[in-house]
This record gives structure tokens, sequence and C-alpha cells, in this order.
């Protein structure tokens, strides 16, 4: 006899509003579990998806994405003269707000050497790549730009030539590629009332130098022109069958710099800018795993306290324990499940809309449901050994 | 044939200056088909000997021997007995308030007593029905009992109490809570049952209306048993 199921059918209207709140909460432990693995996910998808075998970044730096790097574009012909190196292109990568549409718009610029292809867009899902030297785009789809648009950025007007799918930075916000002296000219030209103030200020700095001529200063002052030609990284391509190692150590110690393989990027990241978050995600979700229990312990405590007066009847008419222990855990494991299940149907069905990328893992909804599973056991513990505790006095309404 | 015999048995609560003597010295003899009645005014240990009797409460002394099998002797409980299994399967109990479980339905009520001595399906089915029209109720077998009136739960309640064809059923104050009309069906049913079923029944009342035609009437006062009639 299911007495466990005959006490929620009366109840049914308090059981439904209970799962509910329970789902919810589980909903929100697997959002959270979602959060985590998009976090990881969004802050590695740049990196994956560049994917060369080298990233050869300014010295002392863990760049470019954990990292500010800065170097001369220029560096990437020194790079390519290294035994070894098959293609060095340059890269640049930063992040910007701009008005797409009618909505202002948070996304990150890659700009790459459309020639070499390295550092480019994965997979175009429409339209075409990049053909031009100048003024085309490819966007992300989740940037909202339609085939056609065009988009100002910077100076010019920029029209968009191909969409990606998926293509995200470390934020999770959509990527933009543009030809590389585009991506440079948007990061650092200046509008022109910003370069005659600077011409301005160099001006009257070398003109109160008085070695120099005013002749020979205003030569200076344009060879002293801020240099646009920066980049944060160099892709390399090394050659089949050459040791990555021997490479990597050539260039950091011939010229100067910092050089990663794809896997150690994804270690900087993942110990550097993703660490914190990452362990704040677990904070939370542990903490709403303690929650919950307490949450389901105080449900099923009041259930049983509810039922108490029964309890010493069946204990008065001879049911065994084994009725009074089934009776209590069927509905602290019901509720349990059914709360999962909630949460489980609730976050497949909402999480394409959340703001930040949830990534849902089959294997992270296992362990959760075990987890919870467990918890439930534990939660119905304080209701148990109160329903074991009760005398059945009590229903002769004895002690 | 003896289905309930108590000898010298006493209960004495807390100790020193605290101790209450609830029992002294109880000796009681029930019969199969006995109807007995125990009365008694507020405090005067009905409860405390309906506890001892149902063996839920440790007497501090005596004899409790069931058909004939020690079940308490001085002051322990005799190895090897199982005492739930002789209350779910030799006892019957009926209550004050009923005690109905208000999450099963009157049917379903009777079953469990059934379900616990591992009766199940039809056989199960069919003894309910039987109890339930034995007590002209099984026109609201699906009911649950907040949907019955007291006499009715009352008379499921006493169902409940037969489902195992018990040896003996105790019953604590079964008309308290109806009126004179309905209290009087209830005991004349109790009568009936004790006759009918050859179960001895004792009940515990304060309502001295309630207990003609009772076979044994026993008074108890401050703890003591006296025959009343």
């Amino acid at each position: 006899m299911d007495l466990a199921i005959y006490d929620l059918k009366l109840h049914k209207g308090r059981f439904i509003a209970t799962i509910i709140g329970v789902g919810l909460l589980f909903t929100i432990v697997l959002a959270m579990n979602g959060l985590y693995r998009g976090n990881i996910y969004e802050g590695l998808a740049v990196i994956k998806a560049t994917n060369p075998d080298l990233w050869v970044v300014e010295r002392y730096r863990g760049g470019p994405f954990n990292e500010q790097s800065t170097m001369s574009e220029y560096y990437h012909y020194s790079v390519k003269a290294v035994p070894g190196v098959e293609q060095a292109s340059p890269f640049i990568y930063y992040t910007v707000e701009r008005q797409i549409g009618d909505q202002s718009r948070h996304f990150s610029i890659i700009g790459y050497d459309v020639f070499s292809g390295m550092g480019g867009p994965q997979k175009i899902v429409a339209g075409r790549g990049l053909q031009h030297a100048h003024y085309e785009m490819v966007a992300d789809q989740k940037l909202g730009a339609r085939l056609g648009n065009r988009v100002l950025l910077g100076l010019h007007t920029y029209t968009v030539v191909g969409l990606t799918r998926g293509a995200i930075d470390t934020n999770g916000d959509p990527l933009v590629y543009l030809t590389l002296p585009d991506a440079q000219e948007i990061a650092y030209q200046k509008d022109n009332e910003e370069v005659r103030t600077q011409r301005a200020r160099l001006a009257r700095t070398l003109n109160g130098q008085k070695s120099l001529s005013p002749v020979v200063a205003s030569n200076l002052s344009a060879a002293l022109a801020p240099d646009t030609h920066i980049i944060n990284a160099i892709l390399v391509r090394l050659k089949p069958g050459v040791d990555r190692a021997t490479v990597a150590g050539n260039i950091r110690q011939w010229l100067y710099f910092s050089v990663f393989t794809t896997e150690e990027e994804i270690q900087l990241m993942l110990k550097g800018r993703l660490a914190g978050m990452t362990k704040q995600l677990l904070l939370f979700r542990t903490l709403l795993m303690i929650v919950s229990v307490v949450i389901i312990s105080l449900v099923i405590y009041t259930f049983t306290m509810e039922k108490i007066r029964s309890i010493a009847v069946m204990k008065l008419i001879g049911a065994p324990n084994q009725v009074i222990i089934r009776l209590v855990m069927e509905q602290s494991m019901l509720l349990t499940i059914s709360a999962f299940l909630f949460a489980l149907i609730l976050i497949n069905q909402t999480y394409p809309y959340f703001p930040k990328t949830i990534l849902l893992v089959p294997g992270d909804e296992a362990i959760t449901f075990i987890v919870v599973f467990f918890g439930g056991i534990l939660a119905s513990i304080l209701g148990l050994l109160q329903a074991l505790k009760t005398q059945p006095a009590l229903a002769l309404g004895g002690q | 044939m003896e289905v309930l015999r108590i000898e010298g048995l006493s209960k004495t609560f807390g100790s020193g200056r605290l101790e209450v003597r609830a029992l002294e010295d109880i000796n009681l003899l029930v019969a199969a088909g006995d109807l007995v009645a125990l009365l008694g005014p507020s405090g005067s240990g009905k409860t405390t000997m309906l506890l001892c009797t149902s063996l839920i409460l440790d007497p501090t002394q005596g004899k409790i021997a069931f058909n004939g099998q020690t079940i308490f002797q001085k002051n322990g409980w005799a190895g090897g007995v199982d005492i739930r299994r002789i209350r779910r399967e030799k006892m019957g109990f009926i209550f004050q308030s009923h005690n109905l479980i208000p999450f099963l339905t009157a049917r379903q009520n009777v079953l469990f007593p059934l379900s616990l001595v591992g009766l199940k399906g039809e056989v199960a089915q069919h003894r309910v029905m039987e109890l339930l029209e034995y007590m002209e109720i099984a026109d609201r077998a699906d009911y649950l009992p907040a949907l019955l009136s007291g006499g009715e739960q009352q008379r499921v309640a006493i169902a409940r109490a037969l489902a195992n064809n018990p040896r003996l059923i105790l019953a604590d104050e079964p008309t308290a809570s109806l009126d004179t009309m309905r209290g009087k069906k209830v005991m004349e049913l109790l009568r009936k049952i004790a006759k009918e079923n050859q179960s001895a029944v004792i009940v515990v009342t304060h309502d001295i209306r309630m207990i003609e035609g009772f076979d044994y009437v026993y008074q108890l006062k401050d703890g003591r048993l006296s025959q009343g009639h």
C-alpha cells in the first residue's frame, strides 16, 4: 500500500507548488553548471578557433587574450625568418561598443592577414569571406547584422559580406573579422581634431628644443607621428615535422618574445582570467545545493510533522518501521526527482534565452542528479528521525 | 478462553518526591467474548492502564499475559516477543477521535492493517467490503475521512479495528465525540462484535450511560481497580 502516493494525491496542489519551488532552485543550479561550462567555452572559443601552432606575443606578457600584448606589425617578418616557421601572420584583437542598427552592441574585432588566412573566421554560414583590402567585414550572427548591412566603425562604413555562427570572444560577445589595416585603423586612427591637437603638442615640444632648427623640427614632427601598425600577436604555422618546442625556444631566445602553444594559451586563460569566475560559480553552485537540501529537509520535516498523529496511529496498530521509513523517504525521493525533472525540462527549454552561453553537459546533469538525490535522502533524515521517534501513545492522547 | 491476564500491575512515573503512582496492583482477567468497561474520572489512570494493556508503556511491576503467553513479567518484556506484531495481528484499536488516516479513503483505512499482515488483492478487498457492509458504511467506502460524519468515521474506525480478527479490542472513549444516540449505537456494535466474533473488548470510558449490557464494569480510582457491579 503506497501511503506516500495517497498522501500526495490529497495534497497535490501543495506538492506541485513545492516541486515548482524546489525545481526552480534546481534550475538555477543547472543554469550555474551551464554558466560555468559556458564561461570556459566562451573564454577559450576564440583561442581554439584560431588554433595556430604557436602564439608569439610581447615579451613577459601572457597575451593577447589573458593580458594586453602590443608589438610592431613588422616583427612578423622576423618571426617568419626563424627556421621551421612556414607562416607568420599578424593578429589584432580588441573589444568595442558600437551602434548596430538601433542597438548599442558590445563585440570584439579581429584583424588578420587576409592573404595568409590565419586568425580568420572558421566557417562562414552565409555570404563570403573578406576579399577586398578594405571596408568589408564578416560578423557573427549574434551581432544582429545581416548580409549587406553597412556598419559605421571609426571613420569608415563597412559592409557585412559574410556571417559566422558561434564565433564569440572571451566574454561571449560576437566577433567581427576585418582586414588587418582596417582593424588597425579603427583601433588607432584618431579623428581630425585629435590629430591636429597631437601635432600641435608635438610641434610645441620640438620647437622648444633649441638645438633643432624650425625646418628640422617640422620634418621630425611628421616622422614622429604615432604609429598605427601595431598588433597584439603573431600567429605561427610550423613546417611539417618541425619540433614545436625548438622553434618556440629559438623565437624566445633570438627575438625576445614570449611564445605559447595553443594549449599553453588555454592554460593561461584557465588559470588567469577564467579562474576567478570559475571559482565564484563553483561557490554559487555549492551554496545553491546546500540551500536546496535545507529546503527539501524543511519541506519533508513539515510534511512529516503534519502526519505525526497518523504515524502514531500506524505504529499503534503495529506498522513496522519500514512502513514509516518508506512513507517519509518516498515522499522525499518523489519531491527531489520531480523537482529535478522539472528543472531539467525548464533549463533545456530556456537556456538559449540566457544572455551568456549556457552549455548543458549531460555528465554535469547526471552528477547534479546524483548529488540532489543523495541530498534528498540526507534532507529527509530530520523528518525520518522525528517519525521514528513518534510514540504510538500519541494516538491515544498519551505521552 | 483467557485472552488477557494482568496480575499485580503497577506503574510509577518519576521518583522521590516527584513520584506519581499512576497504577497500583491492578489485577484483571478478560476472556474471549467478554465486554469489559473501565470507568473512571480524569486522572484516574485510565490512559496509563490502556497504554500498558496496549503493550506501549512498560509497567513498573507486575505480569501481563496475552493468549496464555507471558508478555511482561516483573520489570521487563519477555524475550523473543514481537510486541508490534502482537498489536498488528491480535489487537484492534478504537480511538476517541477516530484517528483515521486522513489521506486514505474509508476503504484504504480498513485495508491498511490487512496490508500490514500481508493480505493483498481481491481477498483483502473482499474482507474490507465485508467489514464496511457489517458496519453499514459500504456506500461511503471511497470517501476520505474529512467527508464523513463523526458517527461514520467511528464506524470506519471500528471496521479497521476488526480487520485482522483481533483477539482483543481496546477502545479509548469511543463515544466521546458522538451524541448519545450515536454513542449508544457504537456501544451496541461493540457488544455485537464481542459476542459474534468472540473478541474480548475493553472499553475505557467516563460515561456511565454507555455501559448498559456490559459483562464486567471496573472502576479505576487513583490508580486502583475495583469491580463496579
